[in-house]
């Protein structure tokens, strides 16, 4: 099974972070990466805007500017239908693989 | 929804880069107030927010790419860039506009008559199982011409049918003519239609299918005479009738029979034939009875269809033994024929043509010619690409500059010439819009200088998605043409040389030179074959017909009935001209049973007492007395017609000088005879005048022998009537005495004399005017070609100029060196066009007349026309290489 890791590891973090903690502006996402993996990922937080755009072409999720807090107007994502079939797939695979690896690090 | 999104934020990239850039602001603004909340400066709190972001540019380029079309985007760039280019050189742009959409226009509208004139299919189905027959013609001794005959007698085409079995389905289409009928009642107008007789099963084979009502069928075509039914067309009922259902059940009286409308035929079919337009259909059963058991009366053509498993070849092995016996039987029918004409009637071939195209009398009159121009408008086409090349190429050295930058700021070579070719597109694409404009309006106009009063050409010009294809198909490959070279060259610039002040101009001037030597050789072309074409045309102008033509009207006669004697008809005829005779103003007045130089003709062969008779068959015409005087033809000796010849035997006969000559050698003909066969009877004649030569239905072949014999009574004739009055004056006269004679007398057509001897050579006149034309346009457009070049290489040696004025150059030196560049570039450009040009010319061949491929008349006066253009063009440019000031040239720099 080959994954497009890196690029497909995001994907997954974000389409969890989104569906977990409801509508979110960027900003939020990466605080929430960087909270739920410990610093462990460690990425530019500026990539994370390509991979959002890059979602919200494919159709995983949708934006939207609103206003937030104190009048800011922000950007806005929400996790479509679609993108939520494709993280419950993707979550199964992942767990396979990930449980597939470790199988292959213990046993060898 | 997504790519709707990206085509959207292609149309207006601008508010995408915003709303990008807002939304990372947004980010770096979250996070140096979370830094600032933890204790860090607002300074350092934002350098430090920005550099955990990352690069934000590319970060912001890798959005843009997902999220807009890039492709699209930058191909409206280009156009926004080009459309501005464009604006701010508004003499280039229409100067390049003009020329091009002329010579687009005059492809697509000579294209558009030669798509519906030859190559676009019928209007039914499955067009390609269509074919039709036709053999190749008989020639007389001492003709050569090729050509071809269409028409089939009902007895062979029984033959044919019953050969074919169940390959093939054969109908009868025969040749349209215009008919005089009436709608309604006696009392309602005449109007002239153009009528088709066809077989029952005619519009199953085509294909065609009703509007209203029922077409015909087999059963609707079985009696000779006893099937008066009409089916109409979708035109001439939506136009006649306003598309009126109730049409259904009227009656059509046409040549004295009652016709009653059963149906009209689906829309756009228009009939077999392009250039025609069918107005009414009646079954082939309806034509004279006569000709069903007539072996030798070929009066129409046939359309056939083949059976899915049957190829046309296959089809003509079945026919040809058929077709071979019938010839048998014909010879052996005609005892008189003459052995050389036996010879080839025994060898004829049936000669199977592809149908799609339907058959018609246009093509074949038209097709070389049309092509001719076609290629003549090509020729243009190559011009104006080349001078639109040359301009690029002019305008890109004023723009090396821009272009030095932009390779300096890092764009690429390829991306530099798409910009540029987007730049031709952007004007190949307004030319063609200009240029179908331009061809919808000069295609009917074409069509109409081909068209004759008693014969008019009608086509489905719709300037349709074909037309639209081709015109699109022209002006991008137009833009291929001249952009390519000029935009990778323009895109080639050494950035280094260009900013520093001198550039790659020198191969620039190369390219020049190409270009407009190609427009050189190509307008050199075109102002030889316009040459040899208006030389051809004065050639015939100038042909001696033998006959005064100019004040001569000829009108054309119909009487209504058929059950009159000769005697009394004649009597009728002679009323008339005599009624016309007696108006002040009229000088001469003659009757025939037609008019010349309106493709009717009679031949016969001649048999002198003893003698078998003759191998040619000579042409026979029925006139009164006063026809030479009227004509202005001198009389040798003998005397013209006087009342009674007509019933006289043995009948007088008035020869022209061919003739005699031709049959008397040098012995004094007045009074030999001679005889003709009609039927099984012989007819004498007795030579009673002779009378100079004249040309009878072509200015092309002269001096033919003919006899002229006493007109007899005709329900239908021409009056020739000779005044210094106006057409339209001598057509009321006419029309009134007519009234007055009666007997349903009345004037059917009118046409001066001088218009049925043009109506012959407008193929020639169609040449020569087009041909003439884009040879002057052609002539200009080399002409800036050659101002233009010369103009930028004076420019360019401004400095060397100055140096060599400095230096005691005279200004005829000067002027020389001008001089100098002009010839090379035109020597070389007319030497090609030569070349090329003689090659062509041999394929024009048949269509000249009195010129030959290689005239030194045509090719001197093409030259000098030539020489005389470039020397204009290069006056300008010379006069301001002499005009330079050495001191200010020098201190330029």
């Amino acid at each position: 099974m080959a994954f497009k890791s890196a690029q497909t590891a995001l994907d997954l973090l974000i389409l969890t972070v989104v569906q977990r903690r409801g509508p979110l502006h960027g900003y939020g996402i990466a605080l929430a990466i960087e909270e739920l993996s410990e610093d462990a990922l460690r990425v530019e937080e500026g990539s994370l805007y390509p991979a959002l755009h890059r979602m919200e072409e494919t159709g995983w999720i949708s934006a939207e500017w609103k206003l937030t807090e104190n009048n800011r107007r922000a950007r806005i994502y929400r996790v479509t239908r679609a993108g939520k079939k494709q993280l419950e797939a993707e979550t199964v695979r992942w767990t396979n693989y990930s449980a597939g690896v470790s199988r292959i690090l213990r046993l060898a | 929804m997504s790519w709707f999104s990206r085509l959207k934020n292609a149309l207006t990239p601008k508010q995408l880069d915003e709303e990008l850039a807002d939304e990372m602001r947004d980010h770096l603004e979250r996070r140096a107030e979370g830094l600032t909340q933890r204790g860090a400066s607002p300074e350092e709190a934002r350098h430090s927010a920005l550099r955990r972001f990352g690069n934000a540019t590319l970060l912001r380029e890798q959005s843009r790419e997902v999220r807009l079309w890039s492709t699209l985007e930058s191909v409206l760039q280009d156009i926004r860039h080009a459309w501005r280019g464009m604006r701010k050189s508004p003499v280039f742009a229409i100067t390049a506009v003009l020329s091009l959409s002329l010579a687009i226009g005059a492809n697509t509208a000579i294209f558009s008559i030669v798509d519906a004139a030859m190559l676009r299919p019928l209007p039914v189905p499955q067009p390609d199982r269509l074919f039709t027959l036709a053999s190749p013609g008989l020639t007389q001794p001492g003709e050569e011409t090729e050509h071809e005959v269409e028409s089939f007698s009902y007895p062979l085409y029984q033959q044919l049918g019953a050969a074919a079995g169940t390959t093939a389905r054969l109908a009868v289409f025969s040749y349209p003519n215009r008919v005089e009928a009436r709608v309604g009642g006696a009392g309602s107008v005449l109007e002239t239609l153009e009528r088709q007789f066809v077989s029952g099963d005619a519009f199953e084979i085509a294909g065609v299918t009703p509007a209203l009502g029922r077409l015909f069928s087999r059963a609707d075509d079985r009696i000779p005479g006893g099937h008066p039914q009409a089916v109409l067309s979708h035109d001439y009922w939506y136009r006649r009738f306003a598309a009126d259902p109730a049409i259904l059940g009227r009656v059509l009286q046409i040549e004295r029979k009652s016709y009653t409308v059963i149906g009209v035929t689906r829309e756009g079919f228009f009939g077999i034939e392009p250039g025609k337009f069918i107005d009414v259909w009646v079954p082939s059963m309806m034509y004279d009875k006569a000709a069903f058991t007539n072996p030798g009366w070929g009066w129409f053509r046939i359309l056939g269809r083949l059976n899915r498993t049957t190829s046309r070849g296959q089809l003509l092995d079945r026919l040809q033994p058929v077709f071979h016996d019938f010839q048998e039987v014909r010879v052996k029918m005609f005892a008189t024929m003459p052995p050389a004409i036996v010879k080839q009637v025994r060898e004829l071939k049936l000669r199977i043509h592809p149908g799609a195209a339907g058959a018609s009398s246009f093509r074949k009159t038209f097709e070389r010619p049309l092509w001719i121009v076609l290629g003549v408008a090509v020729g243009i086409l190559l011009i104006a690409c080349a001078n639109v090349a040359s301009l690029l190429l002019a305008r890109s050295t004023a723009r090396s500059a821009e272009m030095a930058m932009r390779i300096s700021l890092g764009a690429g070579r390829g991306r530099l010439a798409r910009q540029l070719l987007t730049e031709s597109l952007l004007l190949s694409l307004l030319a063609g819009g200009a240029g179908w404009l331009l061809a919808r309006w000069t295609a009917p106009a074409l069509v109409g200088l081909l068209s004759k009063q008693s014969d008019p050409v009608r086509f489905a010009l719709a300037l349709d998605s074909r037309v639209l294809l081709f015109c699109a198909a022209v002006s991008t490959l137009a833009a291929v043409g001249f952009g390519m070279l000029p935009a990778w060259q323009a895109a080639g610039v050494n950035p280094i040389l260009t900013l520093k002040g001198s550039s790659g101009q020198a191969s620039r001037l190369r390219l020049g030179r190409f270009f407009v030597g190609l427009q050189v050789a190509c307008a050199f072309c075109l102002v030889m074959a316009g040459a040899a074409f208006l030389f051809s045309l004065r050639n015939l102008f100038a042909v001696d017909t033998g006959f005064n033509p100019e004040g001569v009207t000829v009108l054309t006669i119909n009487t209504d009935a058929e059950t009159r004697k000769k005697v009394e008809q004649r009597q009728l005829m002679d009323q008339l001209r005599h009624r016309m005779a007696a108006m002040p103003g009229v000088e001469g007045t003659a009757l025939a049973n037609y008019a010349i130089f309106e493709g009717s003709s009679w031949s016969d062969q001649v048999i002198l007492p003893g003698k078998p008779p003759s191998e040619r068959e000579e042409l026979f015409y029925a006139v009164s007395s006063g026809y030479f005087s009227t004509l202005r033809t001198p009389f040798l000796s003998g005397r013209d017609f006087s009342p009674g010849d007509e019933s006289a035997t043995p009948q007088p006969a008035i020869v022209n000088r061919a003739f005699a000559r031709k049959y008397f050698s040098d012995e004094t003909p007045l009074g030999r005879e001679f005889e003709r066969t009609e039927g099984n009877k012989r007819v004498r004649y007795t030579i009673a005048g002779v009378v100079s030569n004249t040309h009878y239905g072509t200015l092309r072949v002269g001096a033919q022998p003919i006899v002229y014999v006493p007109v007899a009574g005709e329900s239908s004739f021409s009056l020739y009537v000779r005044s210094p009055l106006s057409t339209g004056s001598v057509a009321r006269l006419a029309e009134r005495e007519a009234q007055a004679v009666g007997s349903g007398m009345r004037v059917r057509e009118i046409r001066p004399l001088q218009t049925l001897v043009g109506n012959t050579i407008l193929r020639e006149k169609l040449l020569a005017g087009i041909g003439g034309v884009f040879a002057v346009l052609g002539l200009l457009l080399a002409a800036i070609g050659l101002f233009g070049l010369l103009n930028y290489s004076v420019a360019r040696r401004t400095k060397e100029i100055g140096i060599r004025a400095a230096l005691g150059a005279r200004k005829g030196e000067i002027v020389m060196l001008v001089a100098r560049d002009l010839f090379a570039l035109v020597g070389a450009g007319l030497i090609a066009g030569l070349a090329g040009s003689l090659a062509v010319m041999n394929v024009f061949q048949s269509m000249l007349f009195g010129v030959r491929p290689a005239d030194p008349l045509v090719v001197g006066t093409a030259a000098g026309i030539f020489l005389a253009t470039a020397l204009l063009a290069g006056v300008w440019p010379a006069r301001r290489a002499a005009g330079v000031d050495p001191m200010v040239a020098l201190r330029h720099e």
